[in-house]
C-alpha cells in the first residue's frame, strides 16, 4: 500500500507532544497549588498563563514550519 | 479502517479531506477580486461584530439603572469580567483602569468573531484568516513595548532584555533567549494560537461535514452509509468543544494581553 | 525565499490577506474608540453609582448605630441618673422621717413634761388647797381639842400643860413644813 501525504504533518505532531506535555505539567502544578492555597490563585493565575504561553510557543512554532517548509 | 476500506469499496474517486483554501470563500465584490482586494464574507463578519458590539454594549449601558435590567446585567456582568478578573486582578489595583477598555474592546471584539463559528450558516470564526490575528497581535504588541517605553524610558529593553542578579557568562545565553522569547515568540505565538485554534477548529468541523456527505451520499453500500452517524456524533461533539475553545481563546487572548502590559509596567523583571 | 512565494500562490494559510489586515485594524480601531468613548464611561459611571450607593447605604447604616449607641447612652445615662435621684429622694425622705420621729419625740416628751408639770402643780395647788381648808379647821380642831382636853383633865395640870405644848410645838412644826412646800 502507497502512504502519501505530507511528513509536516507528522513532524507537526511531533513537536504538538512537548507543548501539550508542558501545558499539562503548567496547569498541573497550577491546580495543584490553588488546591493548596485557594487564596494563591490570584497570584498563580497570571504565571500559569505566562507559563502556557511559553510552552505552548514551541507546538506553534511547530505550526509555523509545518506550513512555511515545503 | 474503515478510511482504508473506503476506496477499494467505491468505484469513484477516495476521500477528499477539506482543504484550508475551503477557508476562504469567494469575493463578495467580484469587480473588486481584480485589484486583489479580497473582499469575502470573512471582512463582513468582521465589520458587522464591530457593528454588534457597538449597538450591544450602547444599548446595554444606556439606561444607567441602578437596579439593572436584564440587558443592562448581562452588559455589566461582561464588563465586570473584564474589568475586575482580568484587569484589575493581573495589572493590579494601581493602574488598571486606564486598560479596561482596550481590554474590553479585544475580549469582546475576539469573542464574537471567534463565536461566528459556532453559530450556523456563518460558521466562519474571523480569525481562521490569518490576517485579522497578526493585526490584533500587532497592535497589541506594538502597545506594550509604547508601555514600557513611556514608562521606564529607553532603558526597558535593557530590563526586559537582561535579567537581574545572573552571574556575566550566562547572560551570554541568556540574553538572546530573553531576546527571541520576548520581542519575536511573544508576538507571533500570541496571533498564531488564535489563528491555530480557530482555524483548526473551523477545519474539524468541515471536516465532518464532508466526511458525512461522503458516507452518506455518495457511498452505495448500506452499512457503510450507517456509519455515518457515528461520524455525525463524533462531529457534533467537536462542535461542542470547539465552541468552548471559542470562548477560552478569547479569555486567553485578552489574559495574555493584560499580563504583557502588566510586564511593560512592573517595575522590575 | 522563492519557495515561501510559491507557497502564497498556492494559498498558504500562513499568509495574510493585506485588506484583511487593513479591514479588522480598522474595525478594530473604531470599536476601540467607541468603547473609549460611550462605552467604558458609562459602565464606569454605573459601578461608581453602585459603589457608592452601597457605601452610601453603609454610612447612613453606620449613622443610625451610633444614632442608635448615643440613645442607649442617653437613656442609659438617664437611667442612671433617675437611679441616683430615687436613692436620693430615699434617704432625703428617710431623713426626714427621722427628723419628724425626732420632733414627735421630742413634742411628746415635752408635752409629757408638761402635762407632769401641769399635774404637779395642781397637786401642789390641791395640797395647798387642803393645807388651807386644813389650817382653817385647825382652829377649831384646836379649840375643841382644847376645851375638850381643859374640860376632862383639869386635874393632871402639868401633863395637860405638856400635851398643849407639844401639840402646838407639832402644830408650829407641821405649819412651817407646810409653808416651806
Amino acid at each position: 500500500m502507497e502512504i502519501s501525504g505530507s511528513l509536516n504533518a507528522i513532524g507537526y505532531g511531533l513537536s504538538a507532544i512537548g507543548g501539550a506535555i508542558g501545558v499539562g505539567l503548567v496547569f498541573y502544578a497550577y491546580i495543584t497549588g490553588v488546591a493548596r492555597q485557594p487564596e494563591a490563585q490570584r497570584v498563580l493565575q497570571p504565571i500559569a498563563f505566562l507559563g502556557l504561553a511559553f510552552t505552548e510557543a514551541l507546538a506553534i512554532l511547530g505550526l509555523v514550519l509545518a506550513f512555511i517548509l515545503g | 479502517m474503515i478510511a482504508l476500506a473506503l476506496p477499494a469499496a467505491t468505484t469513484g474517486e477516495g476521500f477528499v479531506p477539506p482543504t484550508t483554501d475551503e477557508l476562504h470563500l469567494p469575493d463578495v465584490l467580484p469587480w473588486a477580486a481584480d485589484y486583489g482586494t479580497g473582499v469575502g464574507k470573512q471582512m463582513i463578519l468582521v465589520l458587522l461584530s464591530v457593528v454588534i458590539i457597538a449597538w450591544f454594549f450602547s444599548k446595554a449601558a444606556k439606561k444607567q439603572a441602578l437596579v439593572p435590567s436584564k440587558l443592562q446585567l448581562v452588559g455589566e456582568m461582561g464588563y465586570g469580567l473584564v474589568r475586575d478578573s482580568i484587569g484589575k486582578d493581573i495589572i493590579g489595583q494601581r493602574d488598571f483602569l486606564k486598560f479596561v477598555p482596550l481590554l474590553f474592546t479585544v475580549f469582546f471584539f475576539v469573542l464574537v468573531n471567534n463565536i461566528y463559528g459556532a453559530i450556523p450558516l456563518i460558521q466562519l470564526p474571523s480569525f481562521s484568516h490569518p490576517g485579522s490575528a497578526y493585526v490584533l497581535a500587532g497592535i497589541i504588541y506594538v502597545l506594550w513595548i509604547t508601555i514600557g517605553i513611556r514608562k521606564h524610558g529607553i532603558g526597558y529593553f535593557k530590563m526586559v532584555v537582561v535579567p537581574s542578579g545572573v552571574p556575566w557568562p550566562l547572560l551570554i545565553i541568556l540574553i538572546p533567549i530573553e531576546i527571541i522569547s520576548n520581542f519575536l515568540v511573544r508576538p507571533i505565538t500570541h496571533s498564531l494560537r488564535l489563528f491555530a485554534t480557530m482555524m483548526a477548529g473551523h477545519l474539524i468541523v468541515l471536516l465532518a461535514g464532508s466526511g458525512i456527505e461522503y458516507l452518506l451520499v455518495l457511498q452505495d453500500n448500506i452499512f457503510l452509509q450507517a456509519t455515518s452517524v457515528l461520524v455525525l456524533v463524533g462531529g457534533v461533539a467537536m462542535y461542542m468543544l470547539e465552541a468552548l475553545i471559542m470562548v477560552i481563546q478569547a479569555y486567553v487572548f485578552t489574559l495574555l494581553t493584560a499580563i504583557y502590559i502588566q510586564g511593560a509596567l512592573a517595575d522590575e523583571h | 525565499m522563492d519557495q515561501i512565494v510559491i507557497l502564497a500562490a498556492e494559498g498558504n494559510p500562513l499568509l495574510p490577506n493585506p485588506w484583511e489586515i487593513l479591514v479588522t485594524g480598522a474595525g478594530f480601531a473604531v470599536l476601540l474608540y467607541i468603547v473609549i468613548k460611550y462605552v467604558a464611561p458609562a459602565f464606569e459611571k454605573i459601578y461608581t453609582q453602585r459603589v457608592e450607593a452601597i457605601e452610601g447605604g453603609l454610612a447612613k447604616a453606620e449613622t443610625a448605630q451610633a444614632e442608635a449607641n448615643a440613645a442607649l447612652e442617653e437613656y442609659k445615662q438617664q437611667l442612671v441618673d433617675s437611679r441616683a435621684e430615687a436613692n436620693r429622694i430615699r434617704e432625703e425622705a428617710r431623713a426626714e422621717g427621722a427628723q419628724i420621729l425626732a420632733d414627735l419625740k421630742e413634742q411628746a416628751a415635752a408635752e409629757s413634761a408638761r402635762i407632769t408639770a401641769q399635774a404637779h402643780v395642781q397637786i401642789e395647788a390641791e395640797r395647798q388647797a387642803a393645807t388651807v381648808a386644813l389650817r382653817a379647821e385647825v382652829g377649831t380642831l384646836a379649840a375643841d381639842l382644847a376645851s375638850r382636853i381643859v374640860g376632862e383633865s383639869l386635874a393632871d395640870n402639868a401633863l395637860s400643860s405638856r400635851v398643849v405644848d407639844r401639840f402646838l410645838a407639832d402644830l408650829e412644826a407641821s405649819d412651817s413644813a407646810g409653808a416651806t412646800t
